[in-house]
């Protein structure tokens, strides 16, 4: 199928999110949408799928003018969404995920599950997206859930397939599957629009790459291009991927975990004996899959949750199960995963959320109330430094691009004196400018010999910021690795190979 | 390449066994109250009749007379029977059942319970224990939890948690009333009450869908509305106007042959039509939500609403839809209610819609589950109000709290694992 976009423009209220949007998508072509968070991506694959309606331009469908109003509309029209956060039923089996919405039936509007079964099977056969129909999808793996949407949208019939950033969940190895996936659909004839901000993919996969900013295309480019130029296409001004470091020198021990053991909310293990050292002067980067222990892990360092066993110890000092106030008083910084739920309080003040962990303490607090010429003043001073686009200290947090309201975490834990730092995901989300600022502010506070763990599920990031990158799987540290290791090498170990196996 | 986490699913596996062993500790408990206080607490010379009036509904060529058994030895063999569950239960730990095994045992204590009180000599005026009566009685509380509970069923399942259910009970037994007494025909009553629940249920699905208020406070300011609205009118219209709450008891129909099955006939195949018509629903809405592409839409919108609307499903029809639908089985719950009683009373329903969620949650939000607890708290109902005749030296309130007990264990996680709906009780926002 051919599809061509033309002139699409999306507003809401002031903001123009897609600004005469045009782009064709050729039968059997891998066209990958390049851009920021924030620069249109969604709002335009919404505006193809039926989900939202543009306020001008056009879509063609192999040369004719068709109006998509909602996404049964866009299923009809050939049209098949991977979501990124998929949409499938956990408690569902494979074949009534895949069925829902256009279900075979029989009398009595039963619904034909042997022939819905066949008809995957089918399907998975042709395809090679090997998957079992029978399965409960809450018990498979995040790639082969992935493969559910695939199959969901094929069986369909769709003709194009748009996965939206369909690799953030994915390990190396599970991309590597997925990328194959993608080659053989175009080989059968399917376009697929590959939306990503992951230049390595780009380069791998695209036949045409569109490069869209602040809603507005802004070229096309060939995945010939280096990783280098594609970047400050996307950003629009030269970008330097590599953060600079001072040599690797590590001090003494700053914070000792060991055996450490917590349980998830429903009880399981989640951090099954993990143990960890990490020096004055160095970032511990702790790659892995999402949902593999990391949130667990960070939230008993800083006291959000209940150790079961095992020790942490900060110079020397037993600082396990200390409540999150204790935590901070120790020095322990913390960069939240989920910055909106457990980093700031959206509705109140910029001020306010700088403040948020010492309001009690001098100069912040006097005689038991607020000592709001310190608290202004160091509001003013914060957004300087740190340099937080807001319209006024007073704004509401909630009112910041997600780039500055991390600025406004990352300003709030390293401006205070601190013995030790622990972010979680601290770029998830922003965009390439804040992500380099983020960066350097954390390699900055580690060149003044801090020491800091970083939990991320990117791997660009863990070898961009990590001294030693630790991979953890299923609660464990399946390796230690210094950051020259192999791609490869690391993704079997996020998939919870040991190290001999994974070569290191 | 597997991802799947082993070390994970072994451990829910042991978190699994604990709460079964939690349950079987449980369950000797009751075991162990029932040989100390039921068997040992009686005297060895008393004894508990049972009768069987009407064992059948012929005239007897198989009548049974009274069945006298000693009441210590009775409670002891009970009592035992429950501690060998237990162990059953502790030492084998089944994958399945558990549930149903702990309820098998409720009723066994009730059972003994029940001897103990009917003990004689002993403390009660009345000497013997009727077993038919006893069932029969059970099964008219029995059937109105159901009503309730599938009503629960129906809601939840689409993700809208309806706590109205009290409300739909009592309007469908207030108008179910007037509409029985003007007309001599249930039928008609069945009528009104599907039609007063399905408008309450309705008031709700509006507020909870197109305002998206909170679902629990919306159902509960329906419940004291409804019941602070039946007690205007009973004053204004019933006690005017006796004629438009005469006190219909609905006839029973027993059903050929199966009817003369004795014991099981008065109990199952002598009922009114309310009955029969409650376990054709349990079949309906179990077929409906299991095997059909409509029930398949709704534990989609139940589960993940926006999976189901970027299919093409209308989220927010389904849940209307569905709403009206479980009101419409409250509110004929409530006139079956009402039938049972003969005519409407401020306040009898009692909190039996608040037992009928129970039911829905002991039962796992499936339509048998519901059944199987409904029965369990039915007969615990009923046997409370039966005590008092007994004069038992229990409170009747403590009794009273049996149904909750459980129900607060199985929410605590106590007893098996029990997921809701995903979305039961959430808003659903387009965007």
């Amino acid at each position: 199928m051919q599809l061509e976009l033309r002139g699409i423009t999306k507003r809401f209220g002031s903001l123009t999110a897609n600004d005469h949007i045009s782009l064709t998508v050729e039968p059997g072509q891998i066209h990958s949408l390049l851009g920021e968070n924030g620069a249109g991506k969604s709002t335009l694959m919404n505006v193809l799928f039926g989900l939202l309606s543009p306020d001008e331009g056009e879509i063609l469908i192999d040369g004719v003018v068709t109006p998509i109003h909602d996404s049964g509309d866009a299923v009809r029209r050939g049209i098949g969404m991977v979501h990124q956060h998929f949409m499938l039923v956990p408690v569902f089996t494979v074949t009534e995920n895949v069925v829902l919405g256009f279900e075979p039936t029989k009398s009595l509007d039963r619904i034909d599950y042997k022939r819905a079964t066949q008809e995957i099977r089918e399907l998975s056969h042709r395809f090679k997206l090997d998957v079992d129909p029978e399965a409960t999808l809450e018990n498979l793996p995040v790639g082969i859930q992935q493969r559910v949407e695939i199959i969901k949208a094929l069986s369909h019939d769709a003709e194009l397939l748009i996965l939206d950033e369909p690799t953030a969940v994915l390990t190396p190895q599970e991309i590597e599957a997925l990328m194959e996936i993608m080659r053989s659909l175009a080989a059968a004839g399917k376009s697929i629009l590959f939306i990503t901000h992951k230049l390595k993919e780009v380069k791998e996969i695209a036949d045409v790459i569109t490069v869209i900013r602040l809603g507005k295309v802004v070229g096309t480019a060939e995945p010939t291009m280096s990783e280098g130029e594609l970047a400050s296409m996307m950003v629009g001004r030269s970008v330097n991927l590599t953060v600079e470091k001072t040599a690797y020198d590590p001090g003494e021990t700053v914070l000792e975990i060991r055996d450490l053991v917590v349980r998830d909310d429903r009880g399981l293990v989640a951090v099954d004996g993990v143990s960890l050292d990490i020096r004055a002067g160095e970032v511990l980067a702790v790659a892995g899959v999402q949902g593999n222990g990391q949130t667990e892990f960070v939230e008993a360092i800083v006291g959000m949750r209940r150790v079961e066993a095992g020790t942490i110890t900060l110079r020397g000092v037993d600082i396990t199960n200390l409540t999150p106030r204790e935590a901070l008083d120790a020095g322990l910084g913390h960069i939240p995963e989920d910055r909106q739920r457990d980093g700031l309080v959206l509705s109140m003040s910029v001020a306010d959320n700088l403040v948020l962990n010492t309001p009690r303490r001098a100069p912040f607090a006097k005689c038991g109330t607020r000592n709001f010429a310190a608290i202004n003043a160091n509001a003013e001073r914060l957004v300087h430094d740190f340099d937080i686009r807001t319209t006024s200290i007073f704004a509401p947090v909630s009112s910041l691009s997600g780039g500055n309201q991390q600025k406004v975490i990352v300003a709030r834990e390293l401006s205070r004196p601190l013995e030790f730092l622990v972010a979680s995901q601290p770029t998830r989300g922003l965009d390439v400018g804040s992500i380099e600022y983020v960066h350097r502010q954390i390699i900055e506070y580690r060149n003044r010999g801090n020491g800091s763990l970083i939990v991320t599920s990117e791997l660009d990031e863990a070898y961009a910021l990590g001294d030693r990158i630790a991979v953890m799987y299923e609660g464990k540290i399946s390796g230690v690795v210094e950051p020259s290791i192999s791609r490869e090498s690391i993704g079997l170990l996020m998939a919870g190979s040991s190290m001999a196996a994974a070569g290191v | 390449m597997s991802l799947l986490p082993t070390s994970v699913a072994s451990d829910s596996s042991i978190a699994k066994n604990k709460r079964t062993r939690v349950i079987a500790v449980l369950m000797a408990a009751v075991g162990l109250f029932a040989i100390f206080v039921f068997a040992i607490g009686s005297p060895a010379n008393t004894h508990s009749q049972l009768t069987f009036t009407p064992l059948n509904l012929t005239n007897a060529p198989w009548h049974v007379g009274t069945l006298t058994v000693a009441t210590r030895w009775t409670d002891l063999v009970l009592g035992l029977l429950m501690m060998v569950l237990a162990a059953e239960v502790f030492f084998r730990e089944p994958r399945r059942g558990v549930m149903a095994r702990f309820g098998f045992v409720a009723v066994l204590f009730l059972l003994a319970l029940l001897f103990w009180a009917a003990r004689a000599p002993g403390p009660s005026p009345i000497g013997y224990v009727n077993v038919t009566s006893f069932l029969v009685g059970a099964s008219a509380t029995t059937m109105v939890l159901v009503f309730g509970s599938l009503s629960g069923v129906m809601c939840e399942r689409a993700g809208v948690v309806n706590i109205a259910i009290e409300g739909q009970f009592i309007g469908g037994a207030f108008l179910g009333s007037m509409i029985a007494s003007t007309t001599h025909n249930f039928f008609y009553a069945a009528v009104a009450g599907a039609v007063i629940g399905g408008l309450i249920g309705l008031v709700l699905a509006f507020f909870a869908l197109r305002y998206r208020s909170d679902q629990i406070i919306v159902g509960i300011v329906l419940v004291t509305m409804l019941s602070s609205l039946s007690s205007y009118l009973n004053l204004q219209v019933f006690t005017p106007f006796p004629n438009f709450n005469t006190g219909n008891l609905a006839p029973d129909l027993p059903i050929p042959l199966l009817s003369k099955i004795p014991l099981i006939g008065p109990v199952f195949f002598n009922q009114s039509g309310f009955f029969y018509l409650m376990i054709v629903l349990v079949g309906v809405v179990s077929f409906a939500l299991f095997k059909t592409r409509y029930g398949l839409h709704v534990r989609a919108v139940g589960e993940h609403p926006r999976a189901a609307a970027t299919v093409g499903i209308d989220v927010i029809r389904v849940r209307y839809i569905n709403v009206v639908l479980g009101g419409a089985i409250a509110g004929i719950g409530g006139a079956a209610f009402m039938a049972t009683q003969g005519q409407f009373q401020v306040g009898y329903t009692s909190g039996y819609g608040y037992i009928a969620l129970a039911a829905l949650i002991f039962g796992r939000w499936r339509p048998s589950g519901a059944v199987v607890a409904s029965i369990i708290f039915g007969l615990s109902v009923y046997l409370s109000y039966e005590l008092v005749t007994y004069q038992v030296p229990i409170s009747l309130y403590f009794l009273e709290m049996f149904p909750y007990l459980i129900t607060i264990a199985v929410v605590a996680g106590l007893i098996g694992r029990v997921r809701p709906p995903a979305a039961d009780g959430q808003p659903y926002m387009r965007d």
